[in-house]
């Protein structure tokens, strides 16, 4: 009894006691809810339970890459909603970072105009609904853009209308991923290249050119393979056929315009975290590297941008965590991502409601927790060494 | 102690003779406690369910609910209108924020099955089409092959379409939006060729195009999509009640009882129509609402006829004709069961 007692006024042992019990109160909570909707939902007639994933879609999906046919499973299309949130996700968040580092960097700049612009944007950009400006991509994307019949034509080989970029593609791959995958050989080597050129220049002081050797290695050796591989395969062109082109591959205007909003809309904020960041960058230390004559592309590159990093990076994953969640506004304007297939055509063809939206909730939290645990392992290769 | 329980049986007894004995409907007591009738309708559709710029509703759906609060609570106006989208309609109705939906839905066999709805009649008989644009030349929906189709995601007009083209080996294109009018408006951008929904609907959503005259609806119609009032499962008084309405309707333009001449039919001779306005029967009372509760529909919204003239027929912007929704009497397909 006295042991028992003396067990329990152990600190540790109280600690793990007390998250068991946490734990096991926070799945009773979690169970009961769980058993109370699905006795409410048998009562009220709703049908429950995970089988209609395999169930047939009979859904069109007109944009994906992942082969989908509405003869396929349910299952099949919350994947290529899956793959359409995803491509445009990466797509914006390379894109966003690129033009939210321009700008911010723009932002500081000493030229007066320069700096009013870029504070302009951001203004602008950030005191805007994102729904308004999804929309007013979409409909200013559409309006731009000429009818089918009068396409623009680039070649013969590309068309750009209202019902989007059709491109030809090759009906025969092989020759494209054996270039492929000289592009990935090339740009190893690339790497390899640029360590050994920065530890010789460190012994010896000598500069290599890496830049140009790099070009050619990684730019015009693939660029011969791909036009190898162009010129051994047959093409499928797009052609008018009534309506529209068909044939090749089309790049639906939903996805650009989403692309577009997305990727401008959080380069707006990202703009802020880099001006943020780099403004944390002491001035003695620009005001050294002005001293030892370094170039002003060279005093970013290798002296605030370093140093603003641990700064920049949390807060720019948050703007990603953002982008990725803000690619649901897609719904909006009909482009088959996550929510718009699966939360609204399957959801109301299957009326599944609790089951549907508890799978999107864990494919966003999925995402999310992807993205954080990318952006920290980012964040702890490159954090400042202090001495 | 004995004569006392005697006493409480024989009392007991006696009132359940009186009063007559009704099934437990905890929406109708809702209804009567709250003094309104909560209607789902559609986000914004003329001719069926529509608020003008003043926030007054009117349309073909709005008049059966109206209809509704008539019978229930002797005042047609006493309706609250919860606008609902295509994928809102269904948790809006199974979790009880509205009473009854009434908003242009197809009655089909797997949302009866899965979705703990029940439709309790049809009150348009809706079948699907296309609109298109005048200068592209389609008479047919077959010419409309590898063109590209605009729709509101998760309708029946969704599945119709992409199954009628797949039947026919035809390639089409099909984009999915959220609402109605997002469809629309991109369709008008000349997003896509054509703009999917029923006959009727199209008839209404027409008026929101830039340039009405510049399209054109075809004829032809690719499914037959009968729409009526819809309950949940459970509650089966209440579901009577929202049955009975609708036939009340119909079986009022199918007796000849109108808004105008209700009172003098009071007096008729016609034993169904005696029954119909409480005169006789007390049918009223079977559902657990007041006996003229058909009197007081007719009265404030007329039967069905005069309702569909008014709000989709020759009386409005609509102008569709009677077609399958006259009375089967005349060629169409409205009927209701007798009042006997």
């Amino acid at each position: 009894m006295r042991g028992a007692l003396r067990f329990l006024r152990d600190g540790k042992v109280r600690d793990v006691l007390w998250q068991v019990a946490a734990t096991i109160g926070m799945i009773a909570v979690v169970a009961f809810f769980v058993r109370n909707a699905s006795e409410n939902m048998v009562k009220a007639g709703i049908a429950s339970g995970f089988s209609f994933l395999w169930r047939d879609s009979g859904i069109e999906v007109p944009f994906n890459i992942t082969g989908y046919k509405p003869s396929d499973s349910i299952l099949g299309l919350l994947w290529t909603g899956i793959v359409n949130t995803l491509l445009v996700s990466i797509a914006a968040i390379v894109v966003a970072t690129a033009i939210g580092f321009s700008v911010g960097l723009l932002r500081l700049s000493r030229n007066w105009l320069l700096s009013t612009l870029a504070g302009f944007y951001i203004e602008f950009v950030r005191n805007i609904p994102l729904l308004f400006f999804v929309l007013f991509w979409y409909f200013g994307v559409l309006a731009a853009l000429p009818t089918p019949r009068d396409s623009m034509s680039f070649l013969d080989v590309a068309f750009l209308n209202r019902r989007g970029l059709s491109v030809a593609m090759p009906n025969d791959v092989t020759g494209f991923r054996i270039a492929l995958l000289a592009t990935l050989i090339l740009i190893a080597i690339q790497i390899v290249l640029a360590r050994w050129a920065k530890a010789r220049q460190a012994r010896t002081g000598q500069a290599f050119p890496t830049w140009t050797a790099g070009f050619v290695i990684c730019g015009l050796l693939p660029l011969l393979a791909f036009v190898a591989a162009g010129m051994t395969t047959s093409w499928d062109l797009p052609v008018l056929r009534g309506f529209n082109y068909r044939g090749g591959f089309v790049l639906v205007p939903e996805f650009v315009a989403l692309f577009a909003a997305l990727s401008t809309y959080t380069a707006g904020f990202i703009a802020e975290v880099v001006r943020g960041g780099i403004l944390s960058v002491r001035r003695g230390q620009i005001d050294a590297a002005r001293a030892l004559g370094l170039s002003p592309g060279r005093i970013i590159r290798l002296v605030m941008i370093p140093q603003a990093m641990p700064v920049i990076i949390p807060p720019i994953t948050s703007q990603y965590l953002n982008l990725v969640k803000n690619s649901s506004f897609g719904a909006a304007i009909a482009y088959p991502e996550v929510v718009a297939v699966f939360m609204g055509s399957a959801l109301v063809s299957t009326g599944q409601a609790i089951e549907i939206i508890a799978i999107t909730l864990a494919i966003y939290l999925v995402l999310s927790l992807a993205v954080s645990a990318f952006m920290n392992w980012y964040n702890s290769r490159h954090r400042l060494v202090t001495r | 102690m004995k004569i006392i329980g005697f006493a409480a049986l024989a009392v007991l007894i006696a009132g359940s003779a009186v009063a007559q004995q009704l099934a437990p409907s905890p929406t109708l007591d809702a209804v009567k406690a709250r003094g309104h009738i909560e209607c789902g309708v559609h986000l914004g559709l003329p001719g069926f369910s529509f608020a003008n710029d003043k926030g007054e509703w009117s349309g073909l759906d709005v008049d059966y609910c109206k209809a509704l609060a008539a019978a229930v609570l002797g005042d047609s106006t006493k309706v609250k209108y919860t606008p609902t989208s295509v994928q809102q309609r269904w948790p809006v109705l199974t979790s009880g924020q509205v009473d009854l939906l009434a908003r242009n839905t197809t009655i089909t066999f797997s949302r009866n099955a899965t979705l703990g709805v029940n439709f309790q009649g049809i009150n348009f008989y809706e079948g699907q089409t296309f609109v298109v644009r005048t200068k592209a030349k389609v008479a047919a929906v077959k010419d409309l092959a590898d063109g590209t189709i605009c729709v509101a995601a998760g309708s029946t007009e969704e599945k119709a379409a992409a199954d009628w083209f797949r039947e026919r080996n035809l390639k089409v294109t099909i984009i999915n939006f959220q609402k109605n009018d997002d469809a629309i408006s991109a369709y008008d951008q000349e997003r896509c060729d054509a703009y999917t929904a029923g006959v009727g609907a199209l008839a209404g959503q027409r008026i929101k195009f830039k340039d009405p005259a510049q399209h054109q609806i075809l004829t032809e119609v690719i499914s037959n999509d009968p729409q009526g009032p819809t309950t949940r499962w459970g509650d089966e008084r209440w579901q009577l009640v929202v049955r009975w309405v609708l036939n009340a309707q119909i079986a009022a333009e199918a007796l000849g009882v109108t808004s105008k001449n209700v009172d003098e039919m009071k007096k008729s001779t016609n034993a169904e129509v005696r029954r119909l306005l409480g005169v006789d029967g007390k049918f009223g009372d079977m559902m657990g609402i007041s006996n003229d509760w058909a009197y007081n529909l007719i009265k404030q919204v007329g039967n069905y006829g005069e309702s569909f003239e008014r709000t989709v027929g020759m009386g409005s912007v609509l102008k569709l004709k009677r077609g399958q929704n006259e009375l089967w009497t005349k060629g169409g397909l409205l009927f209701t069961p007798p009042f006997q």
